[in-house]
């Protein structure tokens, strides 16, 4: 472990560099603010399209700040996971393939401490972004709507943090486990998009699911969500996440020698 | 004594047999150079030695405590560090007290030459600095054996030369095992030379040895003019070549027949000028082991 702190300093420097570290947050408070501007702004928005036809009327119902914070969610599902696995596909797979590992590779180097420094690092930045995301939708939805009470909105964006971290895991996991960026991209992505199909089918029967976290942190912001099935899918999470870690340094080190020489 | 021992090192990829019971030794402070055609296996070999490639067969006896430092043949680097954190990194991964690190890692860019582009990021340098930085991060960390891939083919012939004595100086220190082909250079700075063809090793020893075993038995005699050297083609009772103001004759110094030829050319010769045992270049060798063997 004596290695983490060089490699994190390494890691930092990349994503401050490629100014991962600006723009991934940028992209997240975008979503974040996109769900109570465009909600509040609708009616002018459709002004400017060209308006109604004469004679129509339609009654905008204010949606309830909940909803718009389950919204600002539903688009970290879609467009935000995506900019995750788009960002860090390449972390493990793409440092092998374009040889830049090589020269770690050939030294005494604790593959632990490799991968847990590009975990650590992409788990900041993608904690950063998501938290900026939903304060920045937080504080619109309060200013143009009303506000949700601040220990719910904390509870429920905790609970996707947690969330979150798996699909980083899962990311990372995937770069070690594949030769290349693009097939990363597309294992996390199947895998995640599987396994929410599954648990949409069998969700009722199995509720103890990771996947069922953003459906459980949405629940903080009503009447909260089952005590023992909210425990069960935290504990799964945790224990996926220390799962996917040990097989993502597993891979790391069994997939050294494909790396460009 | 022995630093690395390499013996019956075998490496299969899939059907293919890249390195092939593979046996040799390195002796502390000595540089060896590792030559074949392209796709002979030396970046398989020196993969293997550097821990980045599992072997399929055989074993590497290491002396305890040897520390490694790799380059590869095209070093690639993270193009968003600068020479000096890249320095500094490698050093530190590579073992260094992380407080000496920076220190140790400035010493080495300067003893490669890149002190004044040490805080460059690594993605404006040209090839000649990437190679000099390679060297740098492989020997940051002063290892007791240095394992280089083809580390001046990429050069030009200035970068060559300066790359090459910058080797130079550390022979002695410490044990280098290097893959070239540019031959010329390899004859500079070599203890011991490693023949390898299809992942065989077909011949190994000093260059003396080598030389001596593929050398044509050629004595040059050198005359004071052409004349001189044509009158002995054509009348010593040996079947000796003219080339110019010399004749060849195809016998080695130490043979017996060489006493006769020098009372020949005492009682009917003109005036000779030396007497030259021709010896064969690297690449004549190379040329003879790739075909032979």
């Amino acid at each position: 472990m004596k290695q983490l702190s060089t490699l994190l300093l390494k890691e930092w420097r990349e994503n401050v560099r490629n100014y991962k570290v600006f723009w991934i947050p940028v992209v997240f408070i975008l979503l974040g603010v996109t769900e109570p501007l465009s909600n509040y702004y609708l009616p002018q928005i459709l002004d400017a399209a060209g308006g109604l036809p004469d004679g129509a009327v339609i009654e905008f119902p204010e949606p309830e700040p909940e909803q718009l914070l389950v919204a600002v969610m539903g688009q970290f599902q879609t467009i935000g996971m995506l900019v995750l696995v788009l960002a860090y596909m390449g972390s493990i797979a793409g440092e092998r393939r374009n040889g830049t590992a090589t020269l770690l590779y050939a030294r005494p180097l604790s593959f632990t401490s490799y991968f847990l420094s590009k975990w650590m690092m992409a788990s900041l930045i993608a904690m950063i972004s998501i938290w900026t995301g939903f304060l920045a939708g937080y504080y619109y939805t309060a200013v143009l709507f009303s506000a949700v009470p601040f220990g719910d909105f904390l509870l429920f964006a905790i609970t996707y943090s947690l969330w979150i971290l798996l699909v980083v895991t899962m990311i990372l996991f995937a770069s070690a486990a594949m030769p290349s960026a693009g097939l990363t991209a597309a294992l996390a992505l199947t895998v995640l998009i599987i396994a929410q199909l599954v648990d949409g089918l069998l969700g009722s029967r199995w509720i103890w699911s990771p996947l069922k976290l953003p459906n459980y942190a949405a629940a903080f912001l009503d009447i909260g969500p089952d005590g023992g099935a909210f425990v069960g899918a935290v504990l799964l999470a945790i224990i996926c996440i220390f799962g996917l870690a040990a097989f993502g340094i597993w891979f790391s080190k069994r997939n050294r020698s494909k790396a460009k020489v | 004594m022995n630093v690395l021992e390499v013996r019956a090192l075998s490496k299969r990829f899939g059907t293919e047999q890249a390195v092939d019971r593979v046996d040799f030794e390195l002796t502390e402070g000595s540089a060896t150079a590792l030559i074949g055609p392209n796709g002979s296996g030396k970046t398989t070999t020196l993969s293997m030695l550097a821990g980045l490639l599992e072997s399929t067969g055989g074993e590497i006896q290491r002396k305890k405590g040897l520390s490694v430092g790799f380059l590869p043949q095209y070093p690639r680097f993270f193009p968003w560090l600068t020479a000096l954190e890249f320095t500094e990194m490698a050093a530190k991964l590579s073992g260094v007290d992380p407080r000496k690190a920076r220190q140790q890692a400035q010493r080495t860019l300067e003893f490669v030459g890149l002190h004044q582009v040490a805080g460059k990021k690594v993605g404006g340098f040209s090839g000649g600095m990437k190679q000099r930085l390679g060297l740098a991060q492989a020997m940051v960390h002063q290892p007791s054996l240095l394992l280089l891939d083809e580390p001046i083919s990429s050069l030009d012939p200035t970068g060559r030369r300066e790359v090459m004595e910058l080797l130079k100086s550390l022979l002695g220190q410490t044990t280098i095992l290097y893959s070239t082909h540019i031959l010329n250079d390899a004859e500079e700075m070599t203890d011991q030379l490693l023949f390898l063809r299809k992942g065989r090793l077909v011949e190994q020893g000093s260059l003396d040895q080598v030389r001596s075993r593929y050398a044509d038995p050629q004595i040059q005699i050198r005359f004071e003019n052409t004349d001189a050297a044509e009158r002995f083609v054509r009348e010593s009772p040996w079947p000796a070549t003219a080339k110019g103001a010399a004749a060849v004759l195809p016998v080695k110094a130490e043979e017996p027949v060489m006493q006769d030829v020098f009372r020949y050319l005492a009682a009917n010769g003109g005036r000779v000028l030396g007497v030259e045992q021709e010896t064969a270049s690297l690449e004549d060798i190379f040329l003879k082991v790739v075909a032979e063997k």
